[in-house]
C-alpha cells in the first residue's frame, strides 16, 4: 500500500481539559429536566473553562504538550491550523496567536478552520497532505473548544471544553503511523448557528441518523473499501463523542465491540469538546496502546462530514507519554463549580461593559 | 547657599469633597498659606504643583499653568510628579529655585482630587504609579505588594496580625485631633480586626484612604524671612534616590530607595534620628509607616510595633492612613503640619526637638524623598 | 466628547503596546547581564541592577516555585470576572523570582512551595468588541 499519507505519522499529541466540572444533574434540576435524562445521554458531568480560558489559550496549551512530546524545536513547525466552532473573534486568526506563542516559525501556514465538530479533524487532514507532499516537515493541528449551548437546550448537557492538538510530521520518527485517511461529506444540515447568534441551533433526531450515524458509517465504510481492513482489525475505535450513547451505537452499527470503543471514550466525564471530541479520544488510546496496534479514528462534523483514519502505533509512542500532561491527568483533575459559576466563566451573565 | 524657610502653609479638609472641584480646593489652600505668611499673591514669582493624577483623573495636564492663571499670576510654573511622593518632589523644586536665586517668593501646591470617579477607575488609575508595561498589565496592583511584604514582615519576626492594627489605632488617635483629617474617629482592634479583606492578609484598616484634598506652602529666601509674620522654619535639605522593583530586591524586606535617600540626606546635614524626632513617614498601607521607621533608624528591624506606642512625634496629622491620602498633596500635608508642629502647637501637641523628617515614597517604593526641617 | 467615551469603553488597552511587548506576554524572558552576572525579569536593553547594555535575553521553562501569594479582593477596571485574584511571587527554576498572576487554585490549597507553571490566558479583554489580549499567567503543574 503506497498511499501518500503512509510517508506521515502522529510525531506528538497533547490535550487540554480545564479543571472545572458542571454536574449534569445540576442542569437537569436547574431547567426541569427528567432526572433521568443525564443517564440517558450516557453523560456524568462536563469540563468548564475559566473566565480567562477560551480556544486560543486552551489551544496554546494542547499544542505545547504536542510539541514537547514530539521532541522538536518550535521553529521547525511550519503550518498551524487551529479547528473550531468557538473562535474567540469571528474574524482574526487564533492561529497567529498560538503560533507566535509557542514559538513556532514564522515561515508558517496559518488558518482557523470551521467545520462544526470536524474542522480539527480536517486540520489533521491538511497537514498530513502537506509532509506527505514535502511542502512542510512538521505542521500543528489542533482542535479547540469552549462549546456553546443555549441555556436550557439539551445540548447544555454536554457541550463543553477542551483542546487536543498534534504534530505530524515523517513516519519515520512517529508515535503513531498514518495508514489510510478518507473523507465523507454531504449537504445534511443537522446543526448550525446563524452570523451574530450566540448559542447553536439543531435539528435534534436529525442530527443522529441521517447526520452523525449515516456520516461515520459512509467514511468508516469507505476506509474499509479503499484498505480492504477489516473491523477485527483494529485493537481501538475512536468516533466523534457528542454524548456517552453514540460512539458505541455506531460501533455496533460497524460491527465494532463495545470493549474496542470504551478506551478512548471520554465524553461521559469531560462531556462534548466538539473539536477536540474525538481526538483527546485518539490521545488517550495513544497514551495506553501497544506498539504495531492499529487504531480506528472516526471524527464528524455536522453540516455534515466525517473523516476515517487508520494509524499503526509505533514503538516510539510509549516513551513519550510522559513528557506531557495525559489525558488521564487531566481527568482526575477537576474542582466541581456550581451553574452559577458556569453562567459567570461562560459569559452566559455579562455585566455592563465598562 | 542662602537658607529656605516655610513663611506660610495652608489645608483643606481631606476627605470626599463633592462640592468642590480641584481647583477650588487649591485656591482655598492657597490663600490660607498667602495669608498665613502675610503675603500678597502679586508677590509669588515662582509655582510649582504637585498633582499625582490630573492628567489621568481630572483630564488635565499642565495643571500648574492653569492653576496659575486661576490666580491671576503669570510666573514661571511647573508640575512635579513622583507619583505618591510627588510632594516632597515639588518641595525639593521650589527649594532649589529659591537657592538659586530665580525665586524670592516660591509657592508650592499640592491638590488631588480622587472622588469624580467610580472606585474601580481610581484603583486602576492608581496602580499605575508600578510599571504598567510589566506589572499594571499583569494586574498587579500596589496593594498587592503591600499584602506580600506584610506576610513576610509577620512571618520573619513573628509579629502577628493583630499587631499590624496598632499602626491603624494609633493613626486614627493623631487624626481625631486633627481638623483637616478624612477619619476623625478612634478606632479599636476589634473594629479592625473585623474589617473587609482587600488582599490578604491586608484589609480595610491597613490601607490609606484615597481622598481630596489640597495643601500649599510659601517658601521664601533668607532676606524675604525676617519680614515675614510667622515664625520661620527653615527647609535645610532633601534627598530622594530610586530603586530596582522590589521582585528584583534581594530582601523585598528592605526599602532600598530610602536607605539611599537617607545616605544622601546625611552627607548634606547632620542630625539626630531617634524616638523623639518629629517624623512624617509615608504608610500608604500600615506595613509601610513599620518598614520606613526601621529603614530610618528609629528602631530596630521587627520591632516597629513595639515602638509606635512611643514615638509622640510621628504622623502628628494622622497619617496618610487616618489624615487621608490626596496622593499628590500627601507629603505637603505633612510639611504643612510638621511646621505648625514646630513653630507653635499642631494638634494640642509641642515639639521642643530641633529638627524634623518627612519621608515619602511611590508605590512599592519605587522611590523615596526625604526632607529635613529646623526651626 | 460622548464619542470618545464610546471609544474608550470598546478599546481601553493600547494595540500596539501589547503588540511590542507580546514576546514578553508569551514567554517568559529574563534579561542576563554578562557586565555583572546577574538575571532579572523581564526582558530589557539594559541590566537593572548595573546599566549595562551587555546583556543576553534568554527564555525561562516557564515553572517555578510560589515563594508568597496573597488573595486579592481589589477591584480595577479590568478584574470584574476573575475575583478574586491571586497576586504571587515565583521563583523561576531559572532562580528568578517574578511576580505573577496564579490562577486555577482554590485559595485554601496555596501554600509556599507550590509547584507552577507559566500557562496562557486571557490578560485582558475590552469586551464587548475590542482586542482580547493574551499572555502568560501560572496555575498548579499537572506533571
Ligand atoms: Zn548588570
Amino acid at each position: 500500500m503506497d498511499r501518500p499519507e503512509g510517508k506521515t505519522g502522529i510525531i506528538g499529541w497533547g490535550v487540554y481539559i480545564p479543571r472545572y466540572r458542571l454536574k449534569a444533574s445540576d442542569i437537569a434540576k436547574l431547567w426541569g429536566f427528567d432526572p433521568t435524562t443525564p443517564s440517558s445521554l450516557g453523560i456524568h458531568e462536563k469540563a468548564v473553562a475559566a473566565v480567562d480560558e477560551d480556544s486560543i489559550t486552551m489551544g496554546w496549551y494542547a499544542a505545547s504538550s504536542a510539541i514537547k512530546r514530539a521532541g522538536i524545536k518550535p521553529e521547525k513547525i511550519e503550518a498551524v491550523f487551529v479547528g473550531s466552532e468557538s473562535k474567540p473573534y469571528a474574524v482574526k486568526p487564533s492561529g497567529t496567536v498560538i503560533g507566535d506563542a509557542l514559538g513556532v516559525s514564522r515561515k508558517r501556514l496559518t488558518t482557523d478552520l470551521e467545520f462544526a465538530c470536524r474542522a480539527g479533524s480536517e486540520a489533521v487532514r491538511l497537514v498530513v497532505s502537506l509532509v506527505s507532499s514535502g511542502t512542510i516537515g512538521y505542521g500543528l493541528a489542533i482542535g479547540s473548544d469552549t462549546a456553546q449551548a443555549n441555556p436550557g437546550d439539551v445540548l447544555e448537557f454536554t457541550a463543553s471544553s477542551g483542546a487536543a492538538a498534534f504534530v505530524i510530521g515523517p513516519a519515520e520518527d512517529a508515535a503513531a503511523r498514518f495508514e489510510a485517511v478518507v473523507t465523507y461529506v454531504t449537504d445534511t444540515p443537522d446543526f448550525w448557528r446563524r452570523e451574530g447568534s450566540k448559542y447553536p441551533m439543531h435539528g435534534e433526531g436529525f442530527t443522529g441518523e441521517p447526520a452523525y450515524f449515516h456520516h461515520i458509517t459512509s467514511s468508516v465504510n469507505l476506509l474499509m473499501e479503499e484498505t480492504g481492513l477489516r473491523p477485527e482489525d483494529f485493537d481501538y475505535a475512536v468516533f466523534h463523542q457528542p454524548n456517552g450513547k453514540y460512539p458505541l451505537r455506531v460501533a455496533s452499527k460497524l460491527g465494532i465491540p463495545k470493549e474496542k470503543v470504551l478506551p478512548g471514550l471520554v465524553t461521559p466525564w469531560i462531556g462534548n469538546t466538539y473539536n477536540a471530541s474525538a481526538l483527546i479520544g485518539l490521545s488517550k488510546v495513544l497514551e495506553e496502546a501497544k506498539p504495531g496496534q492499529r487504531i480506528l479514528v472516526a471524527p464528524f462534523g455536522s453540516g455534515a462530514g466525517s473523516d476515517a483514519m487508520s494509524l499503526i502505533v509505533t514503538d516510539k509512542a510509549s516513551a513519550r507519554v510522559n513528557e506531557a500532561p495525559t489525558v488521564e491527568d487531566f481527568l482526575s483533575r477537576k474542582t466541581y463549580i456550581d451553574y452559577a459559576e458556569y453562567a459567570k466563566s461562560r459569559h452566559i451573565i455579562w455585566r455592563n461593559w465598562g | 547657599m542662602g537658607k529656605v524657610f516655610v513663611a506660610g502653609v495652608g489645608m483643606t479638609k481631606v476627605g470626599r469633597i463633592f462640592n468642590k472641584g480641584y481647583k477650588e480646593l487649591a485656591m482655598e489652600a492657597v490663600d490660607k498659606a498667602l495669608n498665613d505668611a502675610g503675603i500678597a499673591v502679586s508677590e509669588v514669582d515662582y509655582l510649582v504643583v504637585s498633582s499625582a493624577f490630573s492628567d489621568s483623573l481630572l483630564n488635565q495636564v499642565d495643571i500648574s499653568s492653569i492653576l496659575a492663571q486661576e490666580m491671576g499670576i503669570d510666573v514661571p510654573a511647573i508640575s512635579v510628579n513622583t507619583g505618591e511622593s510627588s510632594g516632597v518632589a515639588a518641595l525639593e523644586a521650589a527649594l532649589n529655585a529659591v537657592r538659586a536665586g530665580k525665586s524670592n517668593t516660591a509657592l508650592i501646591i499640592g491638590v488631588e482630587k480622587l472622588s469624580e470617579f467610580p472606585s474601580a477607575k481610581i484603583n486602576s488609575s492608581f496602580s499605575h504609579v508600578l510599571d504598567y508595561e510589566i506589572e499594571g498589565i499583569r494586574g498587579i496592583a500596589p496593594i498587592n505588594y503591600a499584602a506580600l511584604l506584610l506576610k513576610e514582615y509577620m512571618k520573619r519576626y513573628g509579629v502577628k496580625r493583630d499587631d499590624i492594627f496598632q499602626w491603624a489605632i494609633e493613626m486614627h488617635k493623631r487624626a481625631e485631633k486633627n481638623p483637616y483629617a478624612y477619619l476623625r474617629f478612634a478606632l479599636d482592634l476589634d473594629k479592625a480586626r473585623n474589617s473587609q479583606v482587600i488582599s490578604s492578609p491586608l484589609t480595610l484598616y491597613d490601607v490609606a484612604p484615597l481622598a481630596d484634598g489640597a495643601a500649599a506652602a510659601v517658601l521664601v529666601n533668607e532676606d524675604l524671612q525676617t519680614t515675614i509674620r510667622t515664625q520661620p522654619v527653615e527647609i535645610v535639605a532633601t534627598a530622594s534616590a530610586t530603586a530596582p522593583p522590589i521582585y528584583l530586591r534581594n530582601d523585598m524586606l528592605d526599602m532600598l530607595a530610602t536607605k539611599k535617600a537617607l545616605e544622601r540626606l546625611r552627607t548634606t546635614v547632620k542630625f539626630k534620628m531617634g524616638k523623639d524626632i518629629a517624623l512624617q513617614v509615608h504608610d500608604s498601607f500600615s506595613i509601610y509607616g513599620f518598614l520606613a521607621l526601621e529603614e530610618l533608624g528609629v528602631c530596630g528591624r521587627g520591632e516597629g510595633v513595639k515602638a509606635i506606642g512611643d514615638l509622640q512625634y510621628l504622623n502628628v496629622g494622622g497619617g496618610l492612613k487616618a489624615r487621608g491620602h490626596p496622593v499628590g498633596a500627601s507629603s505637603l500635608y505633612a510639611l504643612d503640619e510638621t511646621v505648625l508642629l514646630m513653630r507653635d502647637s499642631f494638634s494640642g501637641l509641642r515639639y521642643d526637638g530641633d529638627a524634623a523628617l518627612i519621608h515619602s515614597i511611590s508605590g512599592a517604593e519605587n522611590n523615596a524623598w526625604l526632607a529635613l526641617l529646623k526651626r | 466628547m460622548a464619542g470618545s467615551f464610546e471609544e474608550v469603553r470598546i478599546m481601553k488597552n493600547s494595540i500596539s503596546i501589547f503588540w511590542r511587548k507580546r514576546s514578553d506576554f508569551y514567554k517568559i524572558r529574563l534579561t542576563k547581564c554578562l557586565e555583572c552576572g546577574k538575571v532579572s525579569f523581564p526582558s530589557r536593553t539594559k541590566c537593572p541592577y548595573c546599566g549595562s547594555k551587555n546583556v543576553r535575553i534568554v527564555e525561562a521553562s516557564g515553572k517555578g516555585t510560589l515563594v508568597n501569594y496573597t488573595v486579592s479582593y481589589y477591584r480595577t477596571e479590568d478584574s470584574d470576572e476573575l475575583q478574586p485574584r491571586i497576586i504571587g511571587l515565583v521563583k523561576l527554576d531559572e532562580g528568578v523570582i517574578i511576580p505573577a498572576e496564579i490562577v486555577d487554585v482554590d485559595p485554601d490549597s496555596l501554600r509556599k512551595g507550590l509547584r507552577v507553571e507559566a500557562v496562557l490566558r486571557r490578560l485582558k479583554s475590552d469586551d464587548p468588541f475590542g482586542l482580547i489580549y493574551y499572555g502568560l499567567k501560572f496555575s498548579p503543574v499537572l506533571k
